[in-house]
């Protein structure tokens, strides 16, 4: 009898809705431990960093890592299971884009520090202590990860070999994902192991989108009664399904709410935001530059709709000091 | 800022911009210059990239108001730079980095003029500050 494949499922800056995803699988997750022997999963069972140390070179066979990397000690844990993995998965938006907390690219480490640890109305700092990555309380050392200057997508750190996207992945890809892992049937490496297509391309309110979209107003969802049937953008609001890859299940959409970009470009396109940026434009009707900046400046924090979940691996990357 | 040459890129629409002019003369007088079929032509990841290689500004000449070939290429191009310039700033870009100028030049003698001014404009902003990302770090 083989030996089975080991597997290893990691969190990196994430928070901990990847790892639930796996356990949403239901039923399905007692096929995956039946199947393969999970050697490390810090979330749901008690493994330590020694334990990984220990094992040999390309020893666990999958790797599920979820979160980007954020601080010195999510950078060490993701090459540490690089070194000792045949495959990596980058799990959710955090792993493969940066996810939404890669929106702190917007920001330097600096004004995040000022504003945590001190000008923030809830902050009690009269001695202005920020955290360090060494001090020596009572004479004895301690220790902490180095908060890095930006955000980083996993790829940024490490060799990854697939992407599942997602804030977080729903089960059926996930299960494909597994899946095609277990049966020798994983596409060309890099591939994303999701459709290629936008969203719009499964949405159930496609058929109520117009040829020509003609956004004369923005409007928040919280704002209006949104239709459940007609397509958002037909309906003033700015859903972000024309530039983001489909197979979500459209979870967002079947509860009235847009989509929000959290499974990434779609195939082949680098960065949504700006893809996005052209298309809205042409779907902005004005009738002169000053219909136009009305409009516009009506759109409450546009970068964040833009990169809510991909700002480390736009083009830019993070703010220019 | 003494003795900064800002790097710039210009997208000029060929409908419009030195058509009748020698191109040669133009490309010697005007660095980085790429003739397009079209400002509406110009994807908003054209410009991103443009800054992403380190250019300090970019600019788009498009043909004036009402006389665009595809109809409103120029007007779409507009709209779509002022949206971008919103997300300029929040990278810590200046908008006024981006710049679209309308107007008819079909023998290009007005190009390098206006590549001339908006180097000025650029040369008072200084360069482009770094975004000092870390250099990859895969192994």
């Amino acid at each position: 009898m083989t030996a089975k494949p080991k597997i290893a499922i990691a969190w990196l800056g994430s928070c901990g809705g990847c790892d639930e995803a796996v356990v949403d699988i239901n039923k399905d997750i007692l096929k995956v431990a039946e199947a393969t022997d999970i050697i490390f999963w810090p979330v749901a069972l008690d493994f330590k960093y020694h334990h990984l140390e220990a094992l040999g070179k390309g020893e666990i066979a999958l790797s599920i890592i979820n979160g980007n990397v954020r601080n010195s000690e999510h950078e060490e844990v993701a090459k540490l299971i690089r070194a000792k993995t045949r495959v990596v998965l980058a799990f959710g938006a955090c792993a493969c884009f940066g996810g939404t907390p890669g929106m702190a690219n917007f920001r330097s480490k600096e004004d995040i520090f000022n504003w945590v640890y001190r000008d923030a109305p809830t902050v009690v700092n009269p001695k202005g202590n920020y955290p360090q990555p060494r001090s020596q309380p009572n004479g004895k050392e301690l220790t902490l990860p180095e908060f890095y200057e930006q955000v980083f997508a996993l790829n940024q750190i490490i060799d990854v070999d697939y992407y599942l996207p997602g804030c977080p992945p729903p089960p059926d890809l996930i299960l494909n994902a597994i899946d095609a892992f277990l049966e020798d049937k994983l596409p060309p490496k890099g591939s994303t192991l999701a459709p290629q297509k936008a969203l719009c391309d499964s949405c159930k309110r496609n058929t109520t989108k117009p040829r020509n979209v003609e956004i004369h107003d923005i409007k928040r969802i919280h704002e209006v009664e949104a239709s459940p049937d007609i397509c958002f953008l037909a309906q003033d609001i700015i859903c972000m399904g024309i530039a983001t890859r489909g197979g979500c299940g459209e979870s967002c959409i079947n509860i009235n709410l847009p989509c929000r970009g959290c499974f990434g470009p779609v195939e082949g396109v680098k960065d949504a935001g700006a893809k996005y940026v052209s298309a809205l434009a042409s779907m902005l009707e004005a009738e002169d530059d000053k219909d136009l900046k009305k409009l516009v400046d009506k759109i409450d924090d546009l970068p964040g709709y833009l990169y809510r979940f991909s700002l480390p691996s736009s083009i830019l990357v993070k703010k220019r000091k | 800022m003494a003795g900064f040459e800002p790097k710039l890129v210009c997208f000029s629409c060929k409908f419009g911009w030195g058509y009748l002019g020698d191109e040669a003369k133009i490309d010697s007088q005007v660095k980085n210059r790429v003739p397009i079929i079209c400002s509406g032509k110009v994807d908003a990841t054209h410009i991103l990239d443009a800054f992403k290689a380190g250019a300090d500004g970019v600019l788009i000449l498009g043909c004036s108001e009402d006389n665009c070939h595809y109809q409103d290429g120029n007007l779409e191009a507009q709209k779509r730079v002022y949206l971008l310039q919103k997300v300029l700033a929040a990278y810590g870009i200046e908008p006024e980095r981006v710049k679209v100028e309308l107007s008819t030049d079909p023998e290009g003698k007005k190009i390098a003029e206006a590549v001339k001014r908006f180097s000025e404009a650029i040369k008072k902003l200084g360069p482009l500050g770094k975004a000092e990302v870390e250099v990859s770090r895969v192994a």
